[in-house]
């Protein structure tokens, strides 16, 4: 009751101070109030009889100020004196407590690591007003990356001007522009977004600086050449000036006017890649897309919106529904399987590459169980100290201590544990996500992965400490405090009255083990699949390459100038000095920007509403596979004979011929580009299948297609230097471009080895590094656990084993029984854990991304026999203990 | 405090509870009391009553309602609770115990 009644008052000062000072104020006030009366009722001035009152007491502020020093004083008091016993209890047994806090440490620390990394690859909300009202629009794809795939330009009119759902419709679409603050500087490539009129206004993002788009600046052909930066690039470069509004810069060699900054805070609506600049759709004709605001097939943008008030996601989705109905009827041909799904922008995100997905979950797993591990440490540890604690506890009761006002006590010695454990936590937390934040990506995208260990991670981290400390710290004390005094005052100790064993220890023990377990298993398996990958390599080579983009529609080349400016390219590149061959390519394969191409292959039966099938392709000229060192296994590469005027030719993967002409060979086969009535292409040529998105893939099927018969204005020029360094035909690559035109832009330049090394070899090698580093964690405390356990369980058997060793058991048998106890443990946790680790390696070698080939033995026989010896060093230190137990004083001890 | 007499330490709390225990009174009220049945021996300021009158009732021993007097004066009126009661008890056998051994000490040393 007392310190119920006094946490309120405490709560009171803090929180209505004003309020129960008014009422001290009209309390004192009316007690001076009537002894003034009574004065001037025994005939005293008013005056005189107030001036008598102050004298014979107290003045009134003198008064509350007393009362409020009793009230403050009681509770402070209080507390304080259980902030120093706590301390001093905590540092009477500093190794408990450094164990309690360092498992906490750990499990804290990975958790919100993991938390951390979800949130920036996954879970963050868009950087907008209301972000959870943002609706996503995108097509139903049985692609394995749902994300590429769009909406055309006609279609999301359809949608915009007809729903009777959205507040509004946005659509977005990322390119890359050539941009100059001058006419005379050589521009420099921008990833920037084409937006629709409206996109400001529907977000809900007030410029800055300026203003946003007007609707009829995104209409017809585009009334007035406008853009809005975004901060960083009005800070990098305008200096953050006022004036750069309205001024005059040039993209893709048009003049443009600049109209407003985005805040600072709004990073575009992409997860990952912020946007340089904002310029409407109506516009990009101009720029150098000429039919892709006609063309139902070019399926280019991304569309969000907000819903109207009161509606709900299912009417939405019925609403836009009817819409695709309709477009299929009018457009059979381009929209004839058209599908859309309604869904907010965080199913969006998690939808948007299921394998990223399904990865992150499986790291959250991990260090969850990690964390579960962390926390049955801190609840074995606490549990056997209140069975150690109870006889104090009861000493304390029966001197007259009140039951709350121990708990109290024990409550602030939990969180002195949960607090020390979370900060602890915070700081490896901090350390990890700093870790996996220094590794670049091999691109000149904007590209911000932004991890942070923001407010949120903080609540959950110290959420969840002071959650485990309570439950598994508090629940046993109020047991112990439970006044049944006579038996524990007896007793040496409380719980050496109840025979039979800790069975709830025991189990805790052996699951943690088998916890620990199951992560070095997967871990161990990941690792070994992932160092055989990089010993078996990509399937191409990756020294002395060096690799620049370009992309002529950032100076609207015509289709023709585009034609001859990548074939001087390529002529004037074979003859730079130091350079030995060179290609072209529309995509450098493990870099990050692989496209993909529908293919309907002939007489092949599609599924229902399935427009085609989705491979990645590559569009390459023709010595591409002897320059990267492809074999080509059947028929021939692209020759120059394949040009324009020839048939259409690809050559495809072992995979994909394999998939759809199974026991037949593919050469000759033909399929349809994009739909069923698509351009027919002949397959001459079958090249080894190699990897193409990332080092640990599963195969995937792939097509090339000539670069001569497919032209596209962004391709890679990729040449192979004379000398392994190189890096050194940098210079000589840009200077050949700009001798040919000094206006174009290179961009990406790197060497093939950089970007191999950082997207196939540092980034699984961090994954591994994580996994492990998690797997270690669990043994590490499974170990101090068990330690814990055995070491509890022999302090708790002095007596027993003294009188074992009185009546003649040897030391050895004493050794060999307690240690059986432990490994007892061990083992079970072994097996239990085998079960399931090989269960779990079997579910990861099925999941198409993750190829971790034949599942090997190995690693299960080592892991095991290594956690058992952990098991085994774990026990033996209390074991050798209890042997050498001097039977004489363990008897005395009672 | 008191000009007549020291209060003992812990004498005071006795003093409010027993006078509550006989009918719920104001702040002046208790001081009028205590002042009338110990004929003036304790005179108990605002000083120390009102932090006494707190610390009451944060225990939950006593408990303070607001209630207008006939001259519409409003006060706060103090009562003994349930818990207060038996607190009154406790402190009364307490008292005896202590009474009775200082009036032993007493006796033998005179």
């Amino acid at each position: 009751m007392s310190w119920i009644s006094r946490a309120t008052v405490l709560f009171d000062q803090i929180f209505r101070r004003r309020r129960s000072d008014r009422d001290l104020d009209a309390e004192v006030g009316a007690y001076f109030e009537e002894v003034v009366d009574r004065y001037v009722e025994r005939g005293m001035s008013r005056e005189e009889a107030r001036k008598a009152a102050r004298l014979k007491f107290e003045g009134p502020e003198q008064v509350k100020q007393n009362v409020r020093e009793a009230q403050t004083g009681a509770v402070m008091e209080g507390t304080f004196r259980d902030v120093r016993y706590a301390a001093r209890m905590l540092r009477k047994k500093p190794g408990f407590a450094t164990v309690a806090i360092f498992s906490l440490a750990l499990g804290l620390g990975a958790t919100s690591a993991m938390y951390s990394i979800a949130d920036a690859l996954l879970l963050r909300p868009l950087s907008v007003p209301k972000p959870e009202g943002v609706i996503a629009i995108s097509p139903v794809t049985d692609q394995m990356f749902p994300g590429l795939s769009g909406i055309s330009y006609p279609d999301y009119a359809q949608f915009r001007d007809h729903n009777r759902t959205f507040e509004g419709l946005i659509a977005t679409s990322f390119s890359s522009f050539g941009f100059a603050p001058n006419r005379e500087n050589v521009p420099k490539m921008k990833y920037g977004m084409f937006v629709s009129g409206n996109f400001f206004k529907v977000l809900g993002v007030e410029p800055q600086l300026g203003r946003g788009f007007l609707p009829e600046e995104d209409e017809g052909q585009g009334r007035d050449t406008v853009v809005v930066l975004s901060h960083e690039l009005w800070v990098s470069q305008y200096g953050g000036s006022v004036s750069a509004i309205g001024q005059k810069l040039w993209l893709n060699g048009i003049e443009f006017t600049v109209l407003g900054v985005t805040p600072e805070s709004f990073s575009g609506t992409d997860q990952f890649v912020r946007p340089a600049l904002y310029v409407p759709f109506a516009l990009s004709p101009r720029m150098g897309a000429v039919n892709n605001l006609e063309d139902r097939q070019v399926r280019w943008l991304a569309v969000k919106g907000r819903l109207k008030q009161g509606v709900t996601i299912a009417q939405a989705q019925s609403d836009i529904d009817g819409l695709t109905n309709e477009l299929q009827k009018t457009y059979p041909k381009t929209d004839g399987s058209l599908r859309m799904k309604v869904e907010t922008q965080l199913q969006f995100q998690t939808n948007y590459a299921p394998q990223r997905t399904v990865f992150i979950a499986m790291l959250g797993l991990l260090a969850v169980s990690v964390l579960l591990v962390a926390c049955t440490n801190v609840a074995g540890l606490l549990l056997s100290r209140s069975a150690t604690r109870a006889r104090e506890i009861a000493v304390r009761i029966a001197v007259g201590a009140g039951r709350l006002s121990l708990i109290r006590q024990l409550l602030i010695e939990n969180l002195f544990l949960a607090l020390g454990g979370g900060i602890a936590g915070l700081g490896i937390a901090y350390a990890a996500v700093k870790s996996f934040t220094s590794i670049p990506l091999p691109s000149d995208l904007p590209v911000k992965l932004d991890m942070q260990v923001d407010t949120r991670v903080l609540l959950f981290t110290f959420g969840a400490s002071i959650v485990t400390t309570l439950l598994f710290g508090l629940a046993p004390a109020l047991i112990s405090t439970r006044p049944d005094l006579v038996p524990a005052l007896k007793a040496a100790d409380a719980m050496t009255s109840k025979t039979g064993k800790p069975w709830g220890r025991n189990l805790l023990v052996a699951g943690q083990l088998a916890i620990s377990l199951v992560l070095l298993v997967v871990s161990a398996v990941l690792v070994q699949g992932f160092q055989a990958e990089i010993v078996r390599g990509p399937g191409f080579r990756t020294d002395r390459l060096f690799v620049a983009s370009l992309n002529t529609s950032l100076l609207r080349y015509a289709d023709a100038q585009t034609e001859l400016f990548y074939k001087q390219l390529l002529d004037k590149t074979r003859l730079a000095p130091d350079v030995n061959s060179a290609t072209l390519a529309s995509s450098i394969p493990i870099s990050m920007g692989a496209s993909q191409l529908g293919v309907v292959p002939e007489g092949h039966q599609l599924e229902l509403g399935q427009e085609a099938i989705t491979i990645f392709d590559n569009v390459v000229s023709d010595n591409y596979f002897d320059l990267m060192r492809i074999p080509i296994v059947r028929g021939r590469s692209f020759a120059e004979s394949d040009n324009k005027d020839a048939p259409a030719v690809a050559v495809v993967n072992e995979q994909f011929a394999h998939d759809y002409w199974p026991n037949q060979d593919a050469l000759g086969k033909r399929f349809h580009l994009r739909t069923e009535s698509g351009k027919l292409v002949e397959i001459v040529g079958v090249a080894r299948t190699t990897k193409y998105l990332s080092i640990s893939e599963a195969p995937l099927d792939f097509v090339y297609l000539p670069f001569a018969q497919n032209q596209q204005p962004q391709m890679t020029l990729i040449a192979e230097a004379k000398s392994p360094d190189a890096a050194a035909l940098a210079p000589v690559l840009r200077q050949v471009v700009q001798e040919m035109d000094r206006d174009m832009p290179v961009f990406d330049a790197r060497t093939m080895h950089d970007i191999y090394t950082n997207r196939a070899v540092k980034t699984p090698l961090l994954i591994d590094g994580i996994i492990s580093a998690l797997g270690a964690m669990g043994l590490l405390l499974a170990a101090v656990g068990l330690y814990g356990l055995v070491t509890y369980s022999v302090s708790r058997r002095t007596r027993e084993i003294g009188i074992r060793m009185a009546l003649g058991a040897n030391p050895f048998s004493v050794l060999k029984m307690v240690l059986k106890e432990g490994l007892g443990l061990g083992i079970a946790g072994v097996a239990v854990g085998l079960v399931i680790g090989v269960q779990l390696c079997r579910a990861l070698t099925h999941t198409a991304f993750l190829s971790i080939g034949e599942l090997s033995m190995v690693p299960f026989a080592v892991v095991s026999l290594f956690l058992l010896f952990i098991a085994m060093a774990a026990t033996y230190l209390p074991a050798r203990r209890a042997s050498r137990i001097d039977p004489l004083r363990a008897l005395r001890e009672e | 405090m008191t000009k007549q007499a020291e209060l003992l330490q812990g004498t005071l709390d006795l003093l409010i509870l027993r006078t509550l225990d006989l009918q719920p009174l104001h702040g002046v009220g208790i001081s009028d009391r205590i002042e009338q049945v110990t004929r003036g021996v304790f005179i108990v300021g605002p000083g120390s009553l009102f932090p006494a009158l707190h610390r009451l009732a944060e225990q939950g021993w006593i408990a303070g309602k607001w209630t207008e007097l006939g001259n519409k004066r409003r006060v706060k009126v103090y009562e003994l609770t349930k818990s207060g009661r038996s607190r009154l008890a406790a402190e009364k056998r307490n008292w005896e115990k202590v009474f009775t051994a200082m009036n032993r000490v007493l006796a033998e040393e005179s």
